[in-house]
C-alpha cells in the first residue's frame, strides 16, 4: 500500500530511523521510504522550487509503471503519453471505444482496468447512481481550474456539490463530407439521410451507438435530438431500416473509411471533422441547421481503478495548460479552459469547424441522461444494427 | 488442378506475406509502406503492454492445454471403466463442451461468474480476520478454465478414440506377468496413448493461443495477445504489431521444423 | 476418481454457466442494463426482432462451408493422391502453419486488401474507378473461407489418404471412365471427411463473430454479433441470454441433421468432430 505523503509529514526521529532500516533492508521502496517519512514533500518542494518536477503530485506517491486509459478512437496526441512516461515511468495502455454504452457495460461487468477513462456529458449521472466512478479528491488535480473552465459545458461532472469529472473539451456532432465525391453542398440532416439513399449509397456511415445515429434521424422529421416518445422513435426507426442497406458500415471509428476514400460521407465530432479537413482539405464538416448534439467528454476515474495514483497523475498532467494546449492541436476540438485557449494559435480558434456561427450552435441539444438507460432506445438501435 | 492447389497456396499466404512485409514498414501506419525497416521489433518488444498480453498468452496457453491434457487424459482413461449410462451422460457433456459456440461459453462464463463473486466476495470479506479478505476476480482463471473446458473436452476425445483402438491382449499378457496395474500403464498403455496426449495439447494450445471471443469476455483486467491485437486494430495498427505476428510466427515454424526433425532422428531406432 | 476433475471442470464451467444463462433468459434488463429477476418469457417473445441476424446466419454459414468445401476438396485430393511424395509432408505443413499466425492479424491483412488502399487502387488505376469491396457479405465470405479452409481441408485430405488406391485402378480396369471413378469411388469414400470438415465449419460459423465485424464492418451482422451487441451496447443481458440458448439448440439440431445425413449417404457411424 502506497501513502500519500499528507500522511506521512510528521514523524518521530525513531520512526524515521525504523523507516530508513526498512529502506535499506528493501522492504519497502525509495518512493514508499519518501512517503513515509515526509521526505517526499520535501523532495518535491525543492523540484518544483528548481523546476525538475513538472507538477509536485508525483513525488510522492508510488505511480507503478503503468496504467490504462479509455478513451475515443484519434483523441489523443500520442506524444502526451511518451511524455508522460518520460516524466514519472508510467506507460500508458490506450483503450479505444465506440461509444459510452460500451464503456458503461465494461465498467458494470467489472474489473475494467483503467485508471482514468473519458465519458460524455449526458453519461456521468448514470455513473454517479450506479456507484462506479469515484468522487474526484481535487487536491491532487493542482493544475486543474475551475475558475478557468467556460461554464456552459462543464456542469454536468459535478453532482450535489461533488466533483466526479473534469472536463476535457467539447464539441458538435455534424457529419463530413468528401466533396469531390459528393459535390451538391449539403446543410442538413434531412439531406444527410436522403443523400445516403442516392449519391451517397454504400459510402455512408452512421454512429455505433444509439444517441446520435437515432438523434439524428429524429431530426429528419424536426423531432427532439433527445426524444423518448414511442410514435417520434418509430418513425426514427422506419427511416434507420430504409437506409440500412444503403450504408458503407454502422461505425464510430469512420476515420479509415474517409480517408481511404471507401467511405464518402460519415457522421462526424468535430475533432475528427477537423482532423479530416486538415489533412484532406475536400473533406467538410457540416452541422445540421435542424439541430443535433453539442457534447462535452470528460475525465473520470472508475471506482475499482488498479492505479489511481497514476490515474490522478496523468489527469493532472493533462490538465497542465502546456500539455493540454498540444493534445488540443492534436486532437481538434475546442477547449473548455481559457488558460488553453490563450496559448492557442490564432487560426484554430477562427476555424469554424471549432467553433460554429451562432445560429448553428443555438438549435443544438446536450444529449439526455435518460437516452442512455432507455431501453426503447438501445433496442430500437440493435435492431436496426441486425437488421 | 496443380494450378488451382498453387494459387489456393497463394490465396493462404498473401494475407501473411503482407504481415511479415509490414512489420518491416519504416513508417508508423500498417497501411502503407514508406521503406524498410527493424526498427519496430525493437518498439515491439520495448512495449511493456505488449510483451505482458503475449507473456499472459503463453501462459494461459501453456496452463490450460496442461491441465486439459492431463484431466481429459484421465478422465479418457476413467470413461473406459464405468458403465454405459454414465458414459453417455459424459459423452453428451464432452459434446457440448465442443459444440456449444465460443461465443456463447464466454458469456455465459461471464454472467455466471459475475453472479457468483457478488455472492462470494461479501462472504469472504465478512469472514475474514483482516480488512484485506482476498477478492475473487475474472482474469487468469477465468480465462484458463474458459479456454480449457472446450480443449480438455477435445484431448478426451482424442485420447478416448486411441485407447479403443489399444491392443487388448497386450494390457492382459501384462497382467498375466504379475504386472501391477501402474507398470502395465505405465509401461504398456502410456507410450501407446502419448501420441495423442501430445496432439492434443498441440490442439489445445494453438486453440487458447489464438482464442479472441472466450477470452475477451471473461478476461477482467488482464490481456491477452488476441485481445491486445483487436485493441490496436480499433486504435490504428502499427507495425509493432506485425512484428510479435511475425515473431510468433517464425517461432512456430521453427518448433514445427524442431518436432519433424526429431521424429526422423528417432525413426531408424525403431 | 478418474473423471473427477473432469467432470468437476464440466459442471462448474459447463453446467452452471448455461443454468445460469437460462436463469437469466426468464428475467427481465434492469433499468441501468443488465439483469434483475424475473419470470417472463418475453424475451424470447422478441426474438424474431433478431430474425434478420438469424436468417444471414443459417443462410452464409452453409454458404460459406459449401464454398470452403469447393476449394478445400482439391487441394486435400491433390495432397493426398497426385502430390509427390517427399513434397506431401511440407504441403501438408502449409496447410498448417496460418494457424500458427494470429487469425486476427490474418483477417486485418485482408481489411487492408480489400479497402480503398488495396485491390481497389489497383483498380482505379487501370481505369475502374470507385470500386467498393470491404462491407460487403462477399468480403464476409471470403473471409470465411480464408479463415476456415485449413479446418476443411485437413479431415478430407485424411479420409482421401486412408483410401485403397486399389479400388482406383480396380474401377480404371473395369473400363469406368475417370469421372465415373471420382464419382462413384473416391467421392463416395472420402463423404465421412468430407461431412466432418463441413459440420465442424458450420458450427464454428453459427457462432462467428470476429470476421464479420472486421469484414463486414457492422453491416452484414451474424448472430454472433447480435449477441454481443446485446451484451457491449444495449445491456440487455436476459435477452441475450435467450438468443444464446436459442444459438445453442440451433446448434445442436444442425449438428444432429448433419450426423443424420451422413449416416444415410456414407454409411458412417457419425460424424467425428475431431
Amino acid at each position: 500500500m502506497s501513502k500519500s505523503y499528507r500522511d506521512g509529514l510528521p514523524i518521530s526521529p525513531e520512526n524515521f530511523v525504523d523507516q530508513l532500516m526498512r529502506l535499506k533492508r528493501g522492504s519497502i521502496g525509495r518512493r514508499d521510504f519518501l512517503g513515509l517519512t515526509g521526505l517526499g514533500i520535501a523532495t518535491a518542494v525543492m523540484a518544483r522550487e528548481i523546476g525538475i518536477m513538472p507538477t509536485p503530485a508525483f513525488a510522492a506517491e508510488s505511480l507503478g509503471d503503468r496504467m490504462s486509459i479509455a478513451t475515443w478512437p484519434n483523441y489523443h496526441d500520442p506524444a502526451t503519453f511518451e511524455n508522460f512516461k518520460k516524466d514519472t515511468g508510467v506507460a500508458v495502455e490506450v483503450n479505444v471505444f465506440g461509444s459510452n454504452e460500451e464503456m458503461l457495460a465494461k465498467l458494470q461487468a467489472g474489473a475494467s482496468g483503467w485508471s482514468l477513462f473519458v465519458p460524455t456529458n449526458y453519461t456521468i449521472s448514470t455513473y454517479k447512481k450506479l456507484g462506479i466512478i469515484e468522487p474526484l479528491e481535487m487536491a491532487k488535480l493542482p493544475n486543474f481550474d475551475g475558475s478557468q473552465e467556460d461554464p456552459r459545458f462543464t456542469g454536468e461532472g459535478t453532482i450535489e456539490g461533488v466533483t466526479y469529472a473534469v472536463p476535457k473539451n467539447w464539441g458538435t456532432t455534424g457529419f463530413a463530407v468528401n466533396t469531390k465525391k459528393l459535390t451538391k453542398p449539403m446543410t442538413s440532416w434531412k439531406e444527410f439521410w436522403d443523400t445516403a439513399m442516392a449519391e451517397g449509397d454504400s459510402r455512408t456511415m452512421v454512429h455505433d451507438y444509439q444517441l446520435t445515429t437515432i438523434g439524428n434521424a429524429l431530426k429528419y422529421y424536426g423531432y427532439s435530438f433527445n426524444s423518448l416518445k414511442q410514435d417520434e422513435l418509430a418513425k426514427a426507426e422506419e427511416l434507420l431500416l430504409k437506409v440500412k442497406p444503403h450504408l458503407f458500415a454502422v461505425s464510430s471509428d469512420y476515420q479509415p473509411g474517409m480517408r481511404a476514400g471507401d467511405a464518402w460521407m460519415t457522421m462526424c465530432w468535430t475533432n475528427d471533422g477537423a482532423q479530416l479537413h486538415r489533412d484532406i482539405p475536400e473533406i467538410a464538416y457540416v452541422l445540421g441547421k435542424e439541430g443535433g448534439e453539442i457534447w462535452t467528454d470528460f475525465y473520470a476515474i472508475p471506482k475499482d481503478a488498479p492505479n489511481k495514483p497514476a490515474g490522478y497523475a496523468l489527469l493532472n498532467y493533462l490538465m497542465n495548460p502546456q500539455v493540454a494546449v498540444k493534445e488540443h492541436l492534436a486532437n481538434g476540438a475546442p477547449s473548455t479552459d481559457a488558460r488553453v485557449n490563450k496559448l492557442l494559435p490564432k487560426e484554430v480558434l477562427d476555424n469554424p469547424i471549432l467553433y460554429p456561427a451562432a445560429d448553428l450552435l443555438t438549435p443544438l441539444e446536450f444529449g439526455a441522461a435518460a437516452t442512455l438507460t432507455d431501453p426503447g432506445r438501445a433496442e430500437l438501435m440493435a435492431r436496426f444494427k441486425s437488421a | 488442378m496443380r494450378t488451382f492447389v498453387i494459387a489456393v497456396f497463394a490465396f493462404l499466404y498473401l494475407p501473411i506475406a503482407l504481415v511479415v512485409l509490414f512489420s518491416f514498414n519504416a513508417g508508423r501506419h500498417a497501411s502503407e509502406f514508406t521503406g524498410f525497416s527493424v526498427q519496430w521489433y525493437g518498439t515491439a518488444l520495448a512495449n511493456p503492454f505488449l510483451v505482458e498480453a503475449l507473456k499472459n498468452s503463453l501462459f494461459i496457453a501453456t496452463t490450460s492445454a496442461l491441465l486439459a491434457a492431463l484431466c481429459g487424459t484421465a478422465a479418457a482413461l476413467g470413461l473406459a471403466r464405468v458403465g454405459i449410462r454414465t458414459r453417455a451422460v459424459f459423452d453428451a457433456l464432452l459434446g457440448a463442451a465442443i459444440v456449444v459456440p465460443g461465443v456463447v461459453i464466454g458469456i455465459s462464463t461471464l454472467v455466471a461468474l459475475v453472479q457468483l463473486f457478488t455472492v462470494v466476495n461479501p462472504f469472504l470479506a465478512s469472514i475474514w480476520p483482516d480488512d484485506q479478505p482476498p477478492r475473487l476476480a475474472l482474469g487468469y482463471g477465468s480465462i484458463i478454465a474458459a479456454h480449457g473446458l472446450f480443449s480438455m473436452a477435445l484431448v478426451t476425445m482424442i485420447v478416448g478414440t486411441r485407447l479403443g483402438s489399444l491392443d487388448r491382449n497386450l494390457v492382459e499378457a501384462s497382467s498375466d506377468l504379475y504386472a501391477t496395474p501402474l507398470t502395465t500403464f505405465r509401461s504398456i498403455v502410456l507410450p501407446q496413448i502419448m501420441p495423442a496426449i501430445v496432439a492434443g495439447f498441440l490442439l489445445a494450445f494453438t486453440f487458447s493461443f489464438d482464442d479472441f471471443i472466450i477470452a475477451f469476455f471473461v478476461a477482467g483486467a488482464q490481456t491477452t495477445l488476441p485481445i491486445y491485437v483487436f485493441a490496436s486494430i480499433r486504435r490504428g495498427v502499427t507495425p509493432e504489431i506485425n512484428a510479435i505476428a511475425t515473431i510468433v510466427l517464425v517461432a512456430s515454424v521453427l518448433l514445427v521444423v524442431l518436432a519433424q526433425w526429431q521424429l526422423r532422428q528417432r525413426k531408424p531406432s525403431n | 476418481m478418474l473423471l473427477g476433475p473432469a467432470t468437476a471442470w464440466l459442471v462448474v464451467f459447463l453446467v452452471l454457466p448455461f443454468i445460469a444463462i437460462a436463469v437469466f433468459s426468464v428475467g427481465e434488463r434492469a433499468p441501468e442494463g443488465g439483469y434483475q429477476a424475473a419470470f417472463t418469457f418475453a424475451q424470447y417473445a422478441n426474438l424474431p426482432a433478431r430474425a434478420t441476424a438469424f436468417w444471414n446466419t443459417m443462410v452464409l454459414a452453409p454458404i460459406g462451408a459449401l464454398a470452403c468445401l469447393l476449394v478445400a476438396y482439391p487441394v486435400a485430393y491433390y495432397l493426398a493422391l497426385r502430390a509427390p511424395q517427399r513434397w506431401r509432408l511440407i504441403l501438408l505443413a502449409l496447410v498448417v502453419i496460418p494457424f500458427w499466425t494470429s487469425l486476427l492479424m490474418r483477417t486485418y491483412a485482408w481489411m487492408y486488401v480489400l479497402g480503398g488502399r488495396g485491390i481497389p487502387a489497383l483498380l482505379a488505376y487501370i481505369g475502374f474507378e470507385d470500386v467498393r469491396l470491404i462491407n460487403t457479405p462477399g468480403a464476409v465470405l471470403l473471409g470465411i473461407v480464408y479463415g476456415y479452409l485449413p479446418l476443411m481441408i485437413l479431415p478430407i485430405y485424411v479420409s482421401l489418404e486412408r483410401l485403397d488406391r486399389r479400388l482406383l485402378e480396380a474401377s480404371a480396369d473395369l473400363g469406368a471412365t475417370p469421372l465415373s471413378t471420382f464419382l462413384s469411388v473416391t467421392l463416395k469414400l472420402s463423404l465421412p471427411g468430407v461431412m466432418t470438415g463441413f459440420s465442424l465449419v458450420m458450427i464454428l460459423l453459427l457462432g462467428e463473430y470476429l470476421i464479420p465485424t472486421l469484414l463486414g464492418g457492422g453491416k452484414v451482422f451474424f448472430i454472433g454479433n447480435a449477441l454481443v451487441d446485446l451484451f457491449l451496447q444495449s445491456r440487455n443481458w436476459p435477452f441475450g441470454s435467450a438468443i444464446a440458448i436459442t444459438l445453442v439448440l440451433v446448434s445442436v439440431v444442425v449438428l444432429i441433421a448433419a450426423n443424420r445425413i451422413s449416416t444415410r449417404v456414407s454409411g458412417a457411424r457419425r460424424v467425428d468432430l475431431i
